[in-house]
């Protein structure tokens, strides 16, 4: 039993382990350093610029906050649906739900101009209208919801939790699901379809298709944290039969998904807008790369989890991957190409382009929150004291 | 209470861009920062063609986007009718730069003192000047307005967002926005809308105007007479260098 628990607890201490720490923490040191640059020398250090004032920090931000409130979909798997099956994911879906959260908040920390000022938002200073005012309060109650979770599950793993405990911990999970996808991420859709200057965003489909690739993005990381977990540890965290459902689970998602892109395009081009148009030529000429990865990605990741589920863990991983960046690169062509259509038809296009800086600190924060997540997974008792093997069958 | 506003006729505007030149030395905007900016347009085919002119403030719209999603209040609507900016609130989150129809905000992505157009560091001005550097801050913009917040564009401060005021401090001392006050022209006008005796109310009630993007329904206070809106072929010509 001790054995199971080491295994269930943290990868190996082997040497490859604090190379992984270590080139995590040179990244994000990194990112410190570019963070500085930024800080000294200003936010011309970007490519940002008065015409394209929101770039790949925005697109970080939605990212991450996206995959926070997709990961706690295994909560409701584990809570609601009675798959104990998942059970053994669930601490670590708290986890990279909260470190996502924090992921979200360093990227539009390091956007914004005034950092000290930030933090007077919501509480001292506040506007009722303003979609960021609301986006804001939610990180903190999410942030509470999920440290709460932690909290009272860490006290189940450690065996030490009462009946109340546990109650609380099940309930918080469950209320975590539509707090996150209702109340925290589609208010985020809702941040930019609110803003009528910019036709591309100005979309009431936009907050439930937040929600929806948010789901997919936070499936597909915890696919991917549950087949990397095995490896590491040299045997299956959870069975594959589970490692299956999640797959299909993904695939229903990515068709959503892609489902709601498709009729976005359609009514799009059926508009009669100008920008419709303008926006096309974007995705089809110098955002090409990041809409092949978008589409693309969602059909290669959408065939291989319905052709090649059950042909090996790999697929799995390859699907699980190609998902994820599916929707950061969906991410990245909805922020920028927001802003990259002119406001009047005479004015020439904007062309964004990060910057090293810019990149450097996006991949910085990046690295630090999985530095976090490998480090908190293995000195927190992320599983509870029972063998994978003994757990009950799905129904 | 007055609601201020502008008309600009565009008959008489020859382009000059006395008026962006004005704002500048008024408010002391950075380099390749354009509070008022005057697009020079050209309509048609070769050798059909027509040359037009566009000056563009900031619209200080009735229903301004920008007042909307700013999330601490610090862009806000004056009681005379002025979008302003609170240089002391502004968390330079930029969202008003992305939901503004007209692109009139303009980010200060460095320190503004290094990168104005005079180069307070220069060593021939400073041997002009007998080693004093020409004073960068103009007081009279750094001042609270009679609201009690800092909004007129003289601080500049880095990271915060700046835009087109109206020309709040003089509006204040009842005097004319310096861009009205120079135009050689007389092609911009600026008093009160809801005054009929005022001469931007005279003008609206005598010709034909139109105001920009109204099917937006933010309500500017910017009114454009003298031609019609620039045709939706038009193209930019002589941009200035700096943001468009």
């Amino acid at each position: 039993m001790a054995g199971q628990i080491a295994v269930g607890r943290s990868p190996s201490n082997s040497w490859a382990y604090y190379v992984w720490i270590a080139g995590l923490g040179l990244l994000a040191l990194l990112g410190l350093y570019s963070f500085t640059q930024q800080l000294t020398q200003g936010h011309q250090v970007t490519g940002l610029s008065d015409a394209a004032p929101w770039g790949l920090y925005i697109s970080g931000f939605v990212f991450f906050v996206g995959a926070s409130a997709g990961a706690t979909i295994i909560g409701l798997m584990i809570h609601a649906f009675g798959r104990q099956d998942y059970a053994p994911l669930g601490t670590r879906a708290i986890l990279v739900g909260l470190l996502s959260l924090v992921g979200a908040v360093l990227f539009i920390t390091v956007d914004v101009g005034s950092i000290p000022r930030m933090i007077n938002l919501p509480w001292i200073w506040r506007n009722p209208t303003s979609m960021f005012m609301y986006t804001s309060l939610t990180y903190y109650l999410f942030g509470l919801l999920l440290l709460g979770e932690l909290y009272y599950t860490i006290k189940v793993n450690r065996g030490i939790a009462t009946s109340g405990d546990k109650k609380r911990a099940k309930w918080l999970a469950i209320a975590a699901v539509p707090f996150a996808l209702v109340v925290v991420h589609a208010p985020h859709g809702a941040l930019f379809a609110v803003v009528k200057a910019r036709e591309f965003w100005n979309n009431p489909l936009l907050p439930p298709h937040f929600a929806v690739v948010a789901l997919v993005s936070g499936t597909a990381i915890m696919l991917l944290v549950a087949l990397v977990t095995s490896a590491l540890n040299g045997r299956q965290l959870v069975r594959k039969e589970t490692l299956s459902h999640m797959g299909a689970l993904l695939a229903f998602f990515i068709a959503l998904a892609g489902f709601l892109d498709f009729f976005d395009w359609i009514v799009f081009s059926y508009s009669g807008k100008t920008v419709g148009n303008e926006a096309w030529k974007f995705l089809t000429n110098s955002h090409l790369p990041f809409s092949a990865i978008h589409v693309g990605g969602y059909i290669v990741a959408f065939l291989i989890l319905l052709f090649a589920r059950g042909r090996g863990l790999g697929w799995l991983a390859v699907a699980s991957i190609v998902a994820i960046a599916a929707v950061a690169a969906y991410r990245y062509n909805l922020t920028t190409l927001g802003v990259a259509v002119p406001l009047f038809g005479f004015l020439p296009n904007e062309e964004y382009v990060p910057t090293w800086p810019e990149l450097s600190l996006a991949l910085g924060i990046v690295a630090a929150v999985v530095l976090a997540y490998s480090v908190l997974v293995k000195v927190l008792p992320v599983e509870e004291q029972a063998s994978p093997a003994s757990r009950s069958s799905p129904t | 209470m007055a609601r201020y506003g502008m008309v600009i006729d565009l008959e008489r505007c020859q382009g000059c861009r006395a008026c962006m030149e004005a704002c500048k030395v008024e408010n002391n905007t950075p380099e390749s920062v354009f509070w008022m900016q005057v697009y020079r347009l050209e309509e048609g085919t070769y050798p059909a063609t027509k040359l037009s002119f566009l000056p563009r403030p900031c619209q200080h719209c009735d229903d301004a986007p920008c007042v909307k999603v700013c999330p601490v209040q610090a862009r806000y609507k004056r009681d005379d009718g002025l979008v302003a900016t609170d240089w002391d609130k502004c968390i330079g989150c930029r969202y008003c730069a992305v939901a503004c129809p007209y692109g009139v905000n303009f980010f200060n992505w460095r320190d503004p003192k290094e990168h104005q157009y005079l180069d307070h560091h220069d060593k021939d001005i400073v041997a002009m000047t007998n080693g004093v550097s020409p004073s960068y801050a103009n007081p009279d913009l750094d001042r609270t307005m009679k609201d009690g917040r800092r909004t007129a564009g003289g601080s500049h401060l880095e990271s915060v967002m700046g835009k087109c005021t109206f020309c709040v401090h003089r509006v204040e001392e009842g005097r004319q926005p310096a861009c009205v006050e120079n135009c050689p022209a007389n092609a911009l006008h600026f008093g009160d809308l809801d005054d009929p005796r005022s001469g931007v109310a005279k003008l609206l009630a005598r010709e034909p105007s139109f105001r920009l993007k109204e099917d937006m329904n933010t309500h500017p206070k910017v009114h454009y007479i003298g031609q019609p809106p620039p045709a939706p072929d038009a193209r930019q010509i002589e941009a200035v260098k700096g943001r468009t």
